[in-house]
């Protein structure tokens, strides 16, 4: 199980973002190069359609590969009470012949993406993960040399934390006061909650820009 | 990590010996090759036969692998291996690919294989002998796996492994056991395997054994 909120952010203000999570953080950024590949099941397989989806970072010297189902949100009264959205999420590392072992299970191709980017890991209550990317999509199958933005000039920003059915009230709220710090610039609600930039996003960058972060935003 | 063999006990056609008569048996050769029983330590693996889960009746599984096959390690309970023989596919994942497996319900759990063993240590070679038992029903084979432990070249250890396949053999034969053991027959290369020897060239010997195990079960269950 986790929780998620996502947020949208012009590329030129990325710096500036990465800038003041270095200094609520406390810890490096890590460089992302991740080649997310969606499958789903073939039209007969599974008591109903499933999706799953294959990590392939790059990063590495040598890829590396996980494999993540992410299910259903979890609803009703305890979910409404919280601003983020909690989802079943399960993720495991597998070796590299992961992707041909799903499509001779019957999985198909459904869409792929390269995310581009840093992430910042550190424990603020919560285990917390700040992944700013920008997206980008193949214009060959597999061909991460010739990816291209899906939304030039835009870039997704996701805060995560592992949760379960016991914790995920505490993670919740330590992710939304994290995330207060970040309002200036962003803001982050559910998946699927359109947004759109902040008005205050210039002005917060320019601050942060100018000083190193060293202004209280 | 050292090179393994697994082999599978094909009895003749015509043995009257039972399962535990045989084990009992070849317990006895390994002994006469001076193998000391590791009384601390237990073998166990298990081999679990998916099947897919189709969502019209109607449908055919005619597309679908019908040998898709997990393999759990007792050394190693916090990963789980898969086999496809039939694709040449052999995945290695940690613990929590198997939750993953059930929420996506595409495929589940058919039948298993438990194998449950002695190890031996000979000197630089070590043998894991292994009762194997499906989900239901009494001794139904028996697999051996020959670990030499000086190398993990698979090429370099090929002599010395077939050496070791023949004494045991030829021992089972002086002690009139009626059949005799078989090598599992695995092409890693096709599976992209190298020569340098892992876990995963193991899970890829058992899923072999194992697939061989059932298939000649039930040929003896049908001959009886």
């Amino acid at each position: 199980m986790e929780c998620v909120v996502q947020g949208i952010i012009e590329t030129q203000h990325v710096e500036a973002l990465e800038i003041l999570l270095q200094g609520l953080c406390g810890v490096q950024r890590e460089r992302l190069m991740i080649h997310e590949i969606c499958l789903k099941s073939g039209p007969h397989l599974g008591t109903v359609a499933s999706e799953v989806r294959l990590l392939c970072d790059l990063e590495q010297s040598e890829p590396s590969w996980t494999v993540r189902h992410i299910g259903g949100a979890m609803r009703g009264a305890g979910a409404d009470q919280v601003s983020v959205l909690v989802r079943s999420m399960v993720e495991s590392k597998t070796s590299k012949n992961a992707l041909r072992l799903f499509y001779a299970l019957g999985y198909k191709l459904d869409h792929e993406l390269l995310k581009v980017g840093f992430s910042f890991n550190f424990y603020r209550g919560a285990q917390i993960t700040v992944t700013v990317a920008s997206i980008n999509k193949m214009l060959k199958l597999h061909a991460t040399d010739e990816a291209v933005p899906v939304t030039p000039g835009i870039q997704l920003v996701e805060v995560t934390a592992p949760a379960t059915s016991e914790t995920y009230t505490e993670v919740a709220s330590a992710m939304s006061s994290f995330c207060e710090y970040l309002a200036p610039l962003l803001h982050l609600s559910k998946p699927g909650v359109s947004t759109g930039v902040v008005p205050t996003a210039a002005a917060a960058a320019a601050s942060l820009m100018s000083d190193g972060g060293g202004t209280t935003l | 990590m050292p090179v393994r063999s697994v082999l599978y006990w094909k009895p003749n056609q015509g043995n009257v010996m039972t399962n535990e008569e045989v084990m009992s048996k070849i317990s006895e050769c390994i002994e006469t090759l001076h193998g000391v029983e590791d009384q601390e330590c237990h073998c166990h693996a298990c081999v679990t036969f998916y099947t897919p889960i189709l969502r019209d009746e109607r449908a055919s599984f005619a597309d679908l692998p019908q040998d898709f096959v997990g393999v759990l390690m007792m050394e190693q309970l916090n990963k789980q291996f898969f086999v496809m023989q039939s694709r040449w596919i052999v995945v290695e994942a940690d613990s929590l690919i198997l939750p993953l497996i059930e929420k996506l319900s595409s495929y589940k759990p058919k039948s298993y294989i438990t194998l449950n063993g002695t190890l031996y240590k000979m000197g630089d070679f070590q043998i894991r002998l292994f009762k194997v038992l499906p989900d239901q029903g009494n001794l139904k084979g028996i697999i051996a796996e020959i670990e030499y432990l000086p190398i993990s070249s698979i090429e370099q250890s090929k002599k010395i492994m077939e050496e070791m396949v023949d004494t045991l053999n030829e021992l089972a034969s002086k002690k009139s056991l009626e059949g005799h053991f078989v090598q599992a027959k695995a092409n890693y290369a096709k599976y992209g395997l190298d020569d340098d020897y892992t876990s995963q060239h193991t899970a890829v010997q058992y899923a072999a054994t194992s697939l061989t195990e059932l298939i000649q079960s039930a040929l003896r269950s049908h001959d009886n």
